[in-house]
């Protein structure tokens, strides 16, 4: 689903794949699925008069060190709770590991 | 070699949950406290049977029944649909009690007494017609049946090799009563109507279920 088409940014979306939970690379063995959704754009558009200020100091070489970031596309939101049975019938929890909502933050 | 390697229809159908946004919240929603030691308890049992009692009541049957019903052809797919109800949790219990005392206590509280009144109406079985059942309504005796998971009277599948199933009682120490217990226990255990049933869902051969 593409979302957050308000904004400035609206490069940063919610994207989703189906994939196996052995994909995710967190150790399980299992066979179950799940839907993943991450989020990702751009957020160059300042958002906010701190980015805003930020982008002109860093123009005017003013800033004491320059390791500050701009907004980055990240998770607002996580979607519910995933549970899963693996191979050795023990169940298993994930939380906050997939986006629902997406934000230059 | 893990017990759960290749693929079957329980698994399909946890497959088909987690990619259903309702599915996968109220499972969860049941995994976590079913799964969730506390101090001196395996798990909280009360809130256990809460959450599983609101899984079957907000899931679609067709998410809800494909868990607990699926049809199986090896010990990897019977164990997976045994664990469903996470069992050592929601249905083993330190010790086994007599089948008329747990009745007893089913019938103390108004949610397991009223829906073991409609597993007894529902599931009547009846060898003369065609269904098995009295009242040939395999979609209301798999809801009766699933109705009981969340009480005291919470059935599971009792071996991998059949689809018998039982609450967690036995007829020891009976007495007099041995009959009535046998007669209650074998409800469960050798039930034609609800067997009949839960096949015709694993099946895909009952339409009226869907």
């Amino acid at each position: 689903g593409r979302r957050n088409h308000r904004g400035k940014n609206r490069g940063c979306v919610l994207t989703e794949l189906h994939l196996n939970v052995t994909d995710l690379d967190l150790g399980y063995e299992t066979k179950e699925e799940l839907i993943f959704r991450y989020c990702s754009g751009s957020c160059d558009a300042a958002e906010t008069t701190y980015d805003k200020i930020l982008k002109n100091l860093t123009k005017k070489k003013k800033l004491v060190n320059d390791k500050v970031r701009q907004a980055c596309c990240r998770p607002t939101a996580f979607d519910d709770d995933l549970s899963f049975l693996d191979d050795n019938l023990v169940y298993h929890i994930l939380k906050k590991h997939s986006a629902k909502r997406c934000g230059c933050v | 070699e893990p017990v759960l390697s290749k693929g079957n229809n329980c698994l399909d159908a946890a497959k088909a949950c987690n990619l259903n946004d309702t599915c996968k919240r109220f499972r969860s929603a049941y995994i976590t406290p079913c799964t969730s030691s506390t101090s001196n308890e395996i798990c909280n049992k009360r809130k256990c049977h809460k959450a599983l009692r609101l899984f079957f009541d907000k899931v679609p049957p067709k998410h809800s029944y494909g868990m607990l019903f699926c049809s199986c052809r090896d010990v990897a797919c019977t164990e997976r649909r045994r664990q469903t109800i996470v069992p050592v949790c929601s249905y083993e219990d330190r010790e086994k009690p007599n089948c008329l005392n747990l009745q007893e206590s089913c019938k103390k509280n108004y949610i397991c007494r009223s829906r073991l009144a409609d597993f007894f109406t529902n599931c009547q079985p009846e060898s003369r017609s065609v269904s098995s059942c009295l009242k040939e309504n395999y979609a209301d005796c798999l809801l009766a049946y699933s109705g009981l998971i969340g009480t005291v009277m919470t059935p599971n599948y009792i071996d991998s090799s059949s689809l018998s199933v039982a609450p967690w009682c036995d007829c020891s120490n009976s007495g007099n009563d041995i009959d009535e217990c046998l007669k209650f226990l074998n409800f469960f255990q050798d039930n034609t109507c609800l067997k009949n049933a839960i096949q015709a869902f694993g099946n895909g051969t009952d339409v009226n279920v869907w």
